[in-house]
């Protein structure tokens, strides 16, 4: 009885400590579990919450703001493009957010307490879009060469977000450059004599290579080379040259881009959405069969609008029947934005754009002279 | 013995069935907090869609009162771009502009000194649970008028954001 008694005493014990030990390790498994649902979802609203900050930056022209990161600080913010599709998130976390539609041109990462907003109006030659430019206070930009408009420009420019953190310096020859501290540096060559030529200068050897990149604008042309730090020496990530399109217009939106954009691909995979949106502008003023030549669109109602009236046959004329008319000119931006998407689709480099710029050009004159007499179609 | 011994199952059963019970209750109360948590959040992201959509809708580029280079008028639409917008939008409704405003309806109203209306984008999903309305004031510009200078309307914005 005594023994009997012994045996049942200490099996309630082992029961006892099984039991507890499995309940014990259901709830540690619920706090675990929650945790990491608690994280993934911090990392999801964090991204959302970038989102919302990109898309109130991005929607209205010309703004420059800097947001405080806060615990974003904490997290590598990268950005990338793919097939016309763009991406960022949190590095090595899950949350990550896409976007087919704006355009946006970043470093590929970004870590830092501030981050700076600038959004620039694109126009071939109405506005097509919003680019959005993202930085950071870590990332410096060094101006070189002799272009003194452009960087005189820049430097105008972006006087406004220099206030709010952005990091921006002028040497005239890349081997006076001087960088130090924990940054990222991004060179631009405005008239592309100096990079690659002379190589990395001495005030860079110590950066790791991913941290230090390049733009070369070659002199005189419309078209730029993108580098990246191999070693002592610039590495060129772009086989051909790549063509900036854009109108000869003071705050060059696409030049600007490039500046702010690592890579040639992310570069022209944003340029695609341009594009996109461009052929769609086309038809909103054209009509949907412009492409055909046949109009519609506000293009159709401001020709029968003067149809009725005698005396507007000059405005008739530089719709429709001058040689160089808008009816014709948007015929052309249409087929030229389908085409030039389309290479930029395929991640070419955009060389055979390059005639949609005269035709912007040519529309863009077309509505200067409908200002005098006539209704402006944009 | 044997009554003993009963009685102890019955009591280990009782104690089980009481913590069961318990366990029950917790998980009913997690379950309904996290579902109100949920709907509340769900609103919260509404409205904020809301208000992003009627943002974008203010800014686009398709309706914007345009004025050559120079930057556009605030808060305006053009009228010769609203009457001829919606084909646009229907052709590249699925392909371009659902990733722009998802599921919304995005109309546009004249009130002073006409009545006219224009719905832009309407694409509601197939089982709607939920919709956040948002209004927003804006001038219609019509540039076609025999006084030869713009004639400006009154109207507002109305975007249904849906989910």
């Amino acid at each position: 009885m005594k023994k009997k008694g012994q045996v049942e005493l200490t099996f309630n014990w082992i029961y006892v400590a099984l039991a507890g030990a499995i309940i014990l390790l259901f709830f540690v498994g619920i706090v675990i579990r929650q945790a990491k649902v608690s994280e993934e979802q911090l990392s999801g609203e964090v991204v959302r919450i970038l989102d919302s900050i990109l898309s109130g930056a991005s929607v209205s022209e010309k703004t420059k703001n800097s947001v405080e990161a806060g615990g974003l600080s904490d997290y590598v913010i990268y950005f990338d493009c793919n097939e016309g599709v763009g991406e960022f998130g949190l590095k090595g976390k899950p949350a990550r957010m896409q976007n087919s539609i704006d355009p946006l041109f970043a470093p590929k990462e970004i870590q830092s307490s501030f981050i700076l907003f600038w959004s620039l109006p694109y126009h071939l030659p109405f506005k097509v879009i919003d680019f959005l430019f993202v930085t950071a206070p870590n990332v410096k930009y060094y101006l070189v060469g002799n272009d003194e408009e452009f960087v005189n420009e820049f430097l105008d420019s972006t006087a406004g977000l220099e206030q709010e953190g952005f990091n921006r310096e002028y040497v005239a020859d890349l081997n006076d450059l001087k960088a130090e501290g924990k940054i990222k540096v991004r060179v631009v060559d405005v008239d592309g004599l100096q990079v690659p030529e002379k190589g990395i200068p001495a005030g860079l050897n110590l950066f790791s290579d991913e941290d230090v990149s390049a733009i070369a604008f070659i002199g005189g042309t419309n078209l730029a080379n993108f580098y990246q730090k191999e070693g002592n020496l610039w590495k060129k990530l772009n086989k051909e040259p790549v063509e900036i399109i854009s109108l000869d217009e003071e705050r060059n939106a696409a030049k600007y881009a490039a500046i702010f954009t690592e890579s040639a691909e992310l570069y022209t995979c944003n340029m695609k959405k341009a594009f996109d949106r461009l052929e769609i502008l086309t038809e909103v003023y054209g009509g949907e069969e412009i492409a055909q030549g046949k109009i519609g669109g506000k293009l159709k109602q401001m020709v029968d609008f003067y149809k009725n009236r005698p005396a507007s046959s000059e405005c008739i004329a530089l719709l429709l029947e001058y040689k160089s008319n808008a009816k014709d000119a948007l015929r052309a931006l249409n087929t030229g934005a389908a085409g030039c998407r389309l290479e930029l689709g395929f991640g070419e480099s955009p060389l055979s754009c390059a005639e949609i710029i005269s035709v912007a050009n040519e529309l863009g004159k077309i509505n200067e002279d409908l200002r005098i007499n006539c209704v402006q179609l944009y | 013995m044997d009554r003993t011994g009963q009685i102890k199952i019955s009591e280990t059963i009782a104690v089980l069935f009481i913590f069961f019970v318990l366990i029950l209750f917790g998980i009913i109360f997690y379950y309904k907090y996290q579902q109100a948590a949920f709907f509340e959040k769900e609103e919260e992201l509404l409205g904020a869609k809301a208000i992003e959509i009627t943002l974008k809708t203010l800014f686009l580029p398709e309706l914007i009162c345009s004025k050559g280079a120079a930057e556009p008028e605030d808060n305006c639409f053009d009228v010769l771009k609203l009457d001829s917008v919606d084909k646009t939008f229907r052709k590249y409704a699925d392909d371009y502009y659902f990733d722009l405003f998802s599921y919304a309806t995005i109309s546009v109203k004249e009130v002073y000194p006409g009545d006219s209306s224009w719905l832009l984008y309407d694409k509601p999903p197939l089982k709607i649970n939920r919709k956040e309305p948002t209004f927003f004031v804006v001038s219609l510009r019509d540039d076609l008028t025999d006084e030869n200078k713009p004639q400006y309307r009154l109207g507002y914005v109305e975007v249904v954001a849906y989910s």
